[in-house]
């Protein structure tokens, strides 16, 4: 008998099916992968059985009972206990306080510390989960603090453990501990779920690995029936990558050069190690990679938002290293920022407002600090019409727009600006079809008309469609470039991902390139 | 001069003068805890001085006012857990509409009940908890005289301050209750995740900072003033707010930080008869809390860290 | 990506409309309606409290001076706190920016006595903007580089504001005589009295132009209220005021210093509320004394958030702030209404449009829902 059934289970977002009549079985001291690409519906099914989100349809058996899940609470009565993607830790108490939280031992509300400790020493101890149950969250390293969040699962009673995107922050050494204890954990009569979208993980650590696409199940198979390429063709869905037709790349001058870049994280460690790298006109250059290896920190710091540790940055031989987020508008970058709720848009501003951000001092919408309402309008106007964004009025506020059109606005004005460089940081993430299809094209049309472009992307169709050159990113560091047409997205993806020994060895990456079946 | 400053009466004055700072002070730090701003505590304060007094005019006991001072805080309090918790608006504009309230009722209260705005009738206070007088000549005399008049001269509710501080204290780091109220205020998912209710968590946090701060009032009032005064209150629930801060949210960190800004203030009163040899208008000694405590916040912040999600209205899932 | 599947606007249109000027009218209406009700339960008639209140604020052209009179200061301190909300700061002690404005003009005003009317009174005017300014300055600086919260800056230096005015009216400015004030402005230093523009035989005529003791004050303060509307719609400096209120980390990404928009922001808010202080002192007071502004700057928290922080709104949510001020009097004179009444109405007016946040946030998640649900 399963310990945990999925029958069906069909969730629906406003406009969107995250879950589409999703069943999984998960056997006792069974470790069962959830691999997919991002959006796929991974959290989403997990979620809906820790509790967290309740499911529109389908069943939930636990232990072949069927249950109705609804709250964490009550999963954790049941047995079911999550290693978030984001720890659930409150960084200032120790690792015993946060194991404890919501469940302390002690008699009239005072917990007993000793008790508590040695709980949490016994668990500690067989598991083999070693760890300081007085040291401060804050003072952990990100793997120990994944510990602490499996052990507070395992005080809590779990018996069965969801571990979601549980390698996304740990290094590959840490990876290879985690690794052998979900194992033991297996071996201690544990049964786990294990999301990714990793291939190479699935491969060493699941028993069982189930894919899903597009919010429903795709695939089912063992380790032992596929390899790393099979299954990405499962993952992904398709063997040809699209492309968009575009003339050869004419390199012009050299736009951005950058020069053994070091920016260190908001934690302070290093997030950028000793890049270097150059974009010419005409020429679209995508840094591929797993999110959380350095391309944030990489792309704030190219356009001022963080100072760089070391290395320089030149724009058609301006140092620009130093330059503020201001000066480096006014040098001719533009910046399609990932989180474009926070960073992209004013959501409260109207629309025209919001096309001028940036430009708003400049001549001919402000001049000697009083702006030009008829030319920020007239300007709206022209580029609500030229890069089609739906919308009645520039007058309405930005937060009533679509997501795709929302978009459109920062596209607009950051391509509308004429930079000398575009940095388009995940341009596209959340966008339907038609609106990836649209700002594709006029991230085409910068590189046709002679403009450098450097594309930040995890989409791996987004990069192969798009760039002429592809740098591999992979902890903090450019660890392979690719030409347009030596890479596809198989071989893009192991790199990507840590794969064929690449990590931090660069001397063998070649050699595991062909390995992997390049040009295939 | 200076043995005519430097006297028993001086830290005892302190202490007096830190204690209505300490009980709101520990209030915010409870409060803030919890994830939740209570810039409120100086209409608390207010509301419970003039609960209080009004209780020990009609009844004659300060008891029973101390007891109806901390349920007025607590009934107010609630107005600033309902605005912040379950319908989660601007936790400092809430906190301002409760200190203007505060200022409009009970000065509206003052005129309907008693026929007149200021100063109330003066009420009977609470007493010093022991009479100990003299004992002994010389050394061992001197001595006694500093213990006497330091520590053993006060009124019930100093003595509470000072349990409570250690009391809550404890509770913070030893109990159920305090392990949740530290989670709460850094990472109030990893609380829900946990399974343990964030709205409830911080009502309580805001009704205990009520009944601290209505405390607090009491204490200004039935104990050291002796009458209730409209606007009396003078800023003390924003000096509270900043001797928590100073104190780094703890409630020792707290009545110590309100000690200080007490002996500043007691400093102050004690140098006011010293004007002719040191040159300077009053207004410049009763100025000094208040510099003090921006010179404290400007120094200690930065390094004092507050709870993560302070200010943060939780919304589930 | 059918145009079908985009997003109606008229709706929404109508609902902003509600949202702008329906709440803050619904939350006057509760807080008059709960403050009714404690009036009621204090055994006084409401109906005759509030037509009392009524009379004394637009009985006749003397009263409606009055309320005149009283809106005067309001609608800048409104102002000064609405300006500061709209860079996201709570510039709860524009009371001592206020109190610091009217001090410097008091004693600037006198010092200039002989000079011509034309020159003094643009330059105290000045003077009470730069004090004011001066005033929020530390808190500024406290907020832009070490995080200070501004609320309890100000409020301490509103604190101190007021021991400096206690200090300086009893001892170094003060005037001869018993009570703690300064020297009374001279003429050319004072604003004139609206009825000062018209002759005996006019005012005759037109009685209504009998407006008291309402000053030239209130021109300047709607001309500051203008002023502020036109800085944050037309020129780059209230843009980036209001980006920085709205989302910092936006205007950080367009290359907008949110920390020195921030002190800019803070200094204007003070520049208005010493306007505020040194227009009552020299269109009303004539001098300074301790305590003399008696709770304006906190008025101003009210009549910004009533007025959702729009300075053309301001105007309006000032003119009620007075009319209820002014009318007080007669309220408890005639009807035995403690004046203090209208503190727990301005505190109620708060909190209900405060909460209001909720009725927004539901429009606005109505909204969003109906976008992605159009996508």
């Amino acid at each position: 008998m399963p310990v945990l059934e999925l029958r069906e289970v069909t969730k629906v977002f406003p406009g969107v099916v995250a879950n589409d009549r999703v069943s999984l079985t998960l056997e006792e001291r069974e470790i069962v992968a959830l691999l997919g690409e991002n959006g796929a519906g991974k959290s989403t099914l997990m979620n809906v059985v820790y509790g967290l989100l309740s499911a529109d349809h389908g069943e939930i058996l636990v232990d072949g009972q069927p249950v109705k899940i609804r709250s964490s609470r009550h999963a954790i009565d049941l047995g079911i206990g999550m290693v978030h993607q984001h720890f659930m830790l409150v960084e200032p108490l120790t690792v015993t306080e946060n194991i404890i939280l919501g469940r302390e031992p002690g008699r009239m509300g005072v917990i007993d510390m000793n008790a508590a400790r040695k709980k949490v020493a016994e668990i500690s101890e067989r598991y083999g989960l070693r760890i300081d149950p007085d040291a401060r969250i804050s003072e952990l390293e990100v793997g120990l603090q994944q510990r602490v969040e499996i052990l507070k699962a395992l005080y809590q009673g779990a018996r069965v453990l969801i571990l979601d995107e549980p390698t996304a922050v740990l290094t590959p050494q840490e990876v290879r501990e985690l690794f052998a204890v979900v194992r033991s954990l297996v071996d201690e009569g544990l049964s786990v779920v294990f999301i990714t979208h990793k291939l190479e993980e699935v491969m060493a650590v699941a028993d069982r690995i189930v894919v899903m696409r597009d919010g429903a199940v795709v695939g089912e198979v063992r380790p032992s029936e596929t390899d790393e390429i099979g299954l990405a063709r499962l993952m992904v869905g398709r063997d040809v990558v699209l492309r968009i037709d575009k003339q050869p790349v004419k390199c012009g001058e050299t736009v951005l050069d950058i020069r053994d870049l070091s920016v260190k994280s908001d934690r302070n460690l290093s997030a950028v190690n000793g890049v270097s790298f150059t974009v010419c006109g005409g020429e679209i250059v995508a840094i591929a990679g797993v999110s959380g290896n350095g391309q944030t920190e990489l792309v704030e710091a190219l356009v001022g938002l963080r100072r760089p540790e070391s290395g320089s940055i030149t724009l058609k031989g301006n140092d620009i290293t130093r330059a503020s987020a201001r000066s480096s508008i006014e040098i001719g970058v533009s910046h399609i920022p990932e989180d474009r709720h926070r960073r992209g848009l004013v959501l409260t501003f109207n629309l025209a407002e919001n096309l001028v951000l940036g430009d708003h001092r400049l001549k001919p919408y402000a001049t000697r600090g009083i702006m030009h309402p008829r030319e920020i309008t007239s300007m709206a106007k022209k580029r609500i019409a030229d890069y089609d964004i739906r919308t009645p009025s520039e007058k309405l506020i930005a937060s009533s727009l679509s997501g795709g059109n929302q978009q459109k606005v920062v596209v607009a004005r950051e391509i509308g600006r004429n930079p000398e460089l575009l940095v388009a940081a995940q341009p596209t993430r959340g966008l339907d079809v038609g609106a990836i299809e649209f700002v594709h094209r006029q991230i085409i049309a910068e590189r046709t008309s002679g403009k450098a472009v450097l594309l930040i992307s995890l989409e791996l169709e987004e990069v192969l469609s798009l760039a002429d050159r592809i740098l591999v990113m992979y902890e903090g560091r450019i660890v392979k470039e690719f030409s347009a047409e030596q890479a596809d997205a198989e071989t893009l993806g192991y790199f990507m991902t840590g794969g064929g020994g690449t990590k931090l060895d660069k001397g063998g990456a070649d050699l595991t390139m062909t390995g992997s079946g390049v040009g295939a | 001069m200076l043995s005519d400053i430097i006297t028993p009466d001086l830290f005892a004055a302190a202490l007096r003068m830190a204690t209505p700072l300490a009980l709101a002070a520990i209030g915010g730090t409870i409060c803030e805890r919890s994830g939740v701003v209570n810039i409120a505590l100086e209409g608390i304060m207010l509301i419970g001085a003039f609960f209080g007094t009004a209780t020990v005019l009609a009844t004659g006991s300060p008891w029973l006012g101390v007891l109806v001072a901390v349920l007025a805080g607590v009934a107010i309090s609630a107005v600033h857990a309902v605005a912040s918790v379950n319908l989660r608006t601007d936790q400092v504009v809430s906190g301002t509409a409760i200190n203007l309230l505060a200022l409009g009722l009970t000065g509206f209260l003052m005129e309907l009940w008693y026929g007149h705005p200021g100063t109330t009738q003066p009420i009977p206070t609470l007493q010093p908890v022991f009479g100990f007088g003299a004992m002994g000549d010389g050394f061992l005399g001197e001595v006694w005289r500093w213990i006497n008049g330091v520590f053993l001269s006060h009124t019930p509710l100093v003595y509470a301050a000072i349990f409570i501080a250690i009391g809550t204290h404890w509770a913070m780091y030893h109990t159920k209750w305090g392990l949740r109220l530290r989670a709460l205020g850094e990472h109030p998912r990893a609380v829900d995740t946990a399974g343990v209710s964030v709205a409830r968590g911080r009502w309580v946090a805001v009704l205990m900072s009520g009944a601290l701060g209505g405390l607090a009032g009491a204490n200004l009032s039935i104990e050291q003033v002796g009458v209730f005064q409209e606007g009396f209150t003078n800023g003390r629930g924003f000096i509270a707010l900043a001797a928590n801060i100073f104190g780094r949210w703890t409630p020792i960190g707290s009545y110590l930080a309100s000690l200080l800004f007490g002996f500043a203030d007691a400093l102050q009163i004690k140098l006011q008869p010293f004007r002719d040899v040191i040159d300077l208008p009053p207004e410049f000694f009763l100025m000094v809390p208040y510099v003090v405590t921006v010179v404290v916040l400007a120094g200690v912040i930065g390094r004092a860290v507050g709870p993560a999600q302070v200010g943060v209205p939780y919304e589930k899932g | 990506m059918s145009e079908s599947r985009e997003v109606v606007p008229t709706q929404r249109a109508w609902m902003s409309v509600v949202q702008k000027i329906g709440t803050p009218i619904i939350s006057t209406v509760l807080a008059i309606a709960v403050g009714s009700f404690i009036i009621w339960i204090s055994g006084y008639d409401p109906a005759e409290a509030f037509a009392a209140l009524f009379k004394g604020a637009f009985g006749g052209p003397r009263q409606t001076g009055e309320t005149i009179l009283r809106s005067t200061p309001l609608i800048l301190a409104g102002l000064a706190v609405g300006y500061g909300f709209r860079a996201g700061l709570f510039n709860i002690g524009a009371e001592g920016q206020l109190m610091m404005g009217g001090l410097l003009v008091a004693w600037l005003g006198v010092q200039m006595a002989g000079l011509s009317s034309v020159v003094t009174i643009p330059t105290l005017l000045v003077a009470a903007a730069l004090a004011g300014a001066a005033w929020a300055f530390i808190p500024a600086i406290l907020k832009a580089r070490i995080g200070a919260h501004e609320v309890i800056t100000t409020m301490m230096f509103s604190h101190i504001a007021r021991y400096i005015v206690a200090w300086l009216t009893a001892g170094p400015i003060k005037a001869p005589g018993q009570i703690p004030q300064t020297v009374n402005l001279t003429e050319s230093a004072q604003i004139p009295r609206i009825q000062s523009l018209f002759s005996e035989g006019a005012l005759e005529a037109l009685p209504f132009l009998n407006l008291g003791r309402a000053h030239l004050g209130i021109l300047i303060a709607i001309a500051a209220a203008v002023g502020v509307w036109l800085v944050l719609r037309y020129t780059t400096l209230g843009y980036e005021n209001r980006a920085v209120g709205l989302s910092p980390w936006a205007a950080e990404t367009a290359g907008i210093s949110v920390q020195w928009t921030t002190v800019k922001a803070l200094c204007i808010s003070g520049a208005l509320a010493g306007l505020a202080g040194g227009i009552e002192v020299m269109g009303l007071q004539h001098r300074i004394f301790d305590q003399f502004s008696a709770g304006v700057g906190f008025t101003g928290i009210a009549v910004a958030l009533l007025a959702k922080n729009h300075p053309i709104g301001i105007i309006a949510a000032a003119l009620l702030f007075g009319a209820l001020s002014a009318g007080s009097g007669t309220m408890q004179l005639e009807a035995g209404v403690s004046q203090k009444i209208i503190l727990i109405i301005q505190a109620l007016v708060i909190f209900f449009v405060a909460a209001e946040g909720i009725v927004n946030w539901f429009i606005r998640k109505r909204q969003k829902e109906a976008a992605s649900s159009a996508e």
